[in-house]
């Protein structure tokens, strides 16, 4: 049988960014994949030694698009660690909100891009539909559709007033719908089935092993949420529960990522109902002295860490950040041997992969 | 090593390791837990005017509880063992590393680079891109496959 190499990407219609797989193939089947990445970098980590650390906060938050507010809260986490500050509870509700909104868009995001790869466009725009509910209050309640600048050193940049708060429940009111019906769609169509069952397939010890993040190992039944084993936030203040599959394949990592939407809205629902009156940050512009910290967040992808080393100037000595997508391509090394070419895109799909991210 | 609860009761713990050799044995520990490697990040430090010193503060997981484990480097010898064949999450960190940092990561299973780099062309005559491979595949490895079966029970209604 032919044996031959496929290149995919850098630039591929398959890939939202650009990345270069090489895969070793006989006949249809993979037998080997070999990643190379590095074409967005952008040595933001280096440029971020370059600036103060408020300006941080801001070039943190373009590190991506889908995930943006996970990096400037973990950011400002490690800081407020650092300096012991104490942030104000309605501000730990705040940051909740915005988290789980951005949360929401991304996991549709994948869901739609999914159907898409499989071929079932339809779908793909009933969902990309859906999401304009969440990109309207995005737009409505932080002004920008993706990055929403909620986060500053010691609490928010915004807050919700009651008529926002109104707004933002009505709304997710009207996802609700939908999203069963979408969920059902996931759970018992031909098609989706077919295309995403038994492929791609992690076993729970690989993902322990390659020390997979996120939906990904959620999908294999490893049940690792920062949310719930590392609480921050307000995240200790809310009822909400841990979706896990297991069957390691496409499926299940879709379905993760849609049932945790659900878990999302219930989340904001009680962030709003919870949110105590009271300040939303510090009144006045925070020193941060020499030290180090670390900091942890689930961001839509997975566990986002921040390393963030002060000395006594305002320039940190290094902020180093470690993103979810980073550690889940390894695990296309298990994914996909085995698998027929017309299953790579869904495959690098399910992963929800961010190389703008990966690669800084 | 130092242990700190935070007022969300998650547990993170520290540790300056003064060899840089007991890194393995803290990766064996970690693997014995069922830990993993979170990340890997290597600083330059000092004070201005006087050469940077190069550290290594290695981010561990074991079942939620974070712990950083740092190693200094000597100067002029920026060298380590690898952790990756005891903890497989170490590989692209590492790489990473040797990369950003110009750290040699002795006994990596797979040194190669991870980021772009010259020696990655497109030009290989061998390749053959995803999409003629998806289109033409079938056919082809379909054929392949019949004249690679045992004639038995092929054939008999020929």
């Amino acid at each position: 049988m032919s044996s031959y190499t496929v290149p995919i990407g850098p630039i591929h219609v398959v890939l939202e960014e650009p990345i270069y797989f090489k895969l070793a193939v006989e006949g249809e089947t993979v037998k080997g994949v070999d990643i190379t990445a590095g074409h967005v970098h952008r040595g933001m980590e280096f440029l971020t030694m370059q600036r103060n650390i408020y300006q941080n906060i801001t070039l943190t938050e373009r590190v991506c698009s889908l995930c943006s507010n996970n990096h400037p809260f973990t950011y400002c986490m490690a800081l407020e660690k650092i300096a012991r500050i104490e942030v104000p509870v309605r501000a730990e509700f705040l940051r909740v909100v915005a988290d789980e909104i951005k949360r929401i868009a991304s996991n549709l995001f994948n869901a739609g891009m999914l159907t898409h790869i499989i071929g079932f466009d339809s779908l793909f725009m009933h969902i990309m539909q859906i999401r304009e509910i969440i990109q309207d209050v995005k737009e409505t309640l932080y002004g920008n559709r993706m990055d929403l600048a909620a986060n500053c050193i010691g609490g928010v940049r915004y807050d919700l007033t009651a008529e926002q708060g109104k707004y933002l429940t009505t709304n997710l009111q009207k996802l609700k719908k939908p999203l069963a019906e979408i969920i059902k769609l996931f759970m018992t169509n031909k098609l989706i089935r077919l295309r995403t069952e038994g492929v791609g397939v992690l076993p729970r010890d690989k993902a322990i092993e390659y020390g997979v993040v996120g939906p990904v190992a959620r999908g294999s039944n490893v049940t690792y949420d920062v949310r719930k084993e590392n609480p921050y936030a307000a995240y200790n203040y809310l009822d909400f529960d841990l979706i896990t599959e297991t069957s390691g394949d496409v499926h299940a990592r879709a379905l993760v990522r849609l049932k945790e939407i659900v878990q999302s809205i219930s989340i904001i629902e009680q962030a709003v109902k919870l949110m105590p009156e009271g300040p939303t940050c510090p009144d006045y512009l925070p020193v941060i002295p020499a030290g180090e910290a670390v900091a942890k967040s689930e961001a839509p992808r997975g566990e986002l860490l921040y390393f963030v080393k002060t000395n006594t100037s305002d320039i940190p000595e290094r902020i180093k950040w470690r993103v979810p997508t980073f550690m889940n391509w390894e695990a296309l090394q298990v994914m996909m041997p085995g698998c027929k070419l017309a299953d790579i895109p869904v495959i690098v799909g399910s992963i929800d992969p961010c190389i703008s991210c990966t690669e800084r | 090593m130092i242990w700190e609860e935070d007022t969300k009761k998650a547990i993170w713990g520290h540790c300056f390791l003064p060899d840089p050799e007991m890194i393995h044995q803290v990766a064996l520990l970690v693997a014995a837990f069922r830990g993993r490697v979170i990340t890997i990040t290597p600083y330059l430090h000092g004070e201005e005017d006087t050469p940077k010193k190069l550290s290594i503060a290695y981010h561990f997981d074991i079942r939620g509880v974070t712990i950083t484990s740092t190693i200094a480097l000597q100067e002029g010898l920026h060298k380590v063992k690898s952790i990756t064949p005891v903890l497989k999450s170490a590989d692209w960190n590492e790489r990473e590393m040797q990369e950003m940092y110009h750290v040699t990561v002795e006994g990596h299973p797979n040194p190669q680079r991870l980021f772009l780099d010259d020696s990655i062309n497109l030009t290989e005559d061998t390749m053959v891109p995803l999409s003629v491979a998806m289109s033409g595949a079938t056919s082809t490895t379909l054929w392949e496959k019949v004249m690679a079966s045992p004639k038995e029970g092929r054939g008999k209604n020929e």
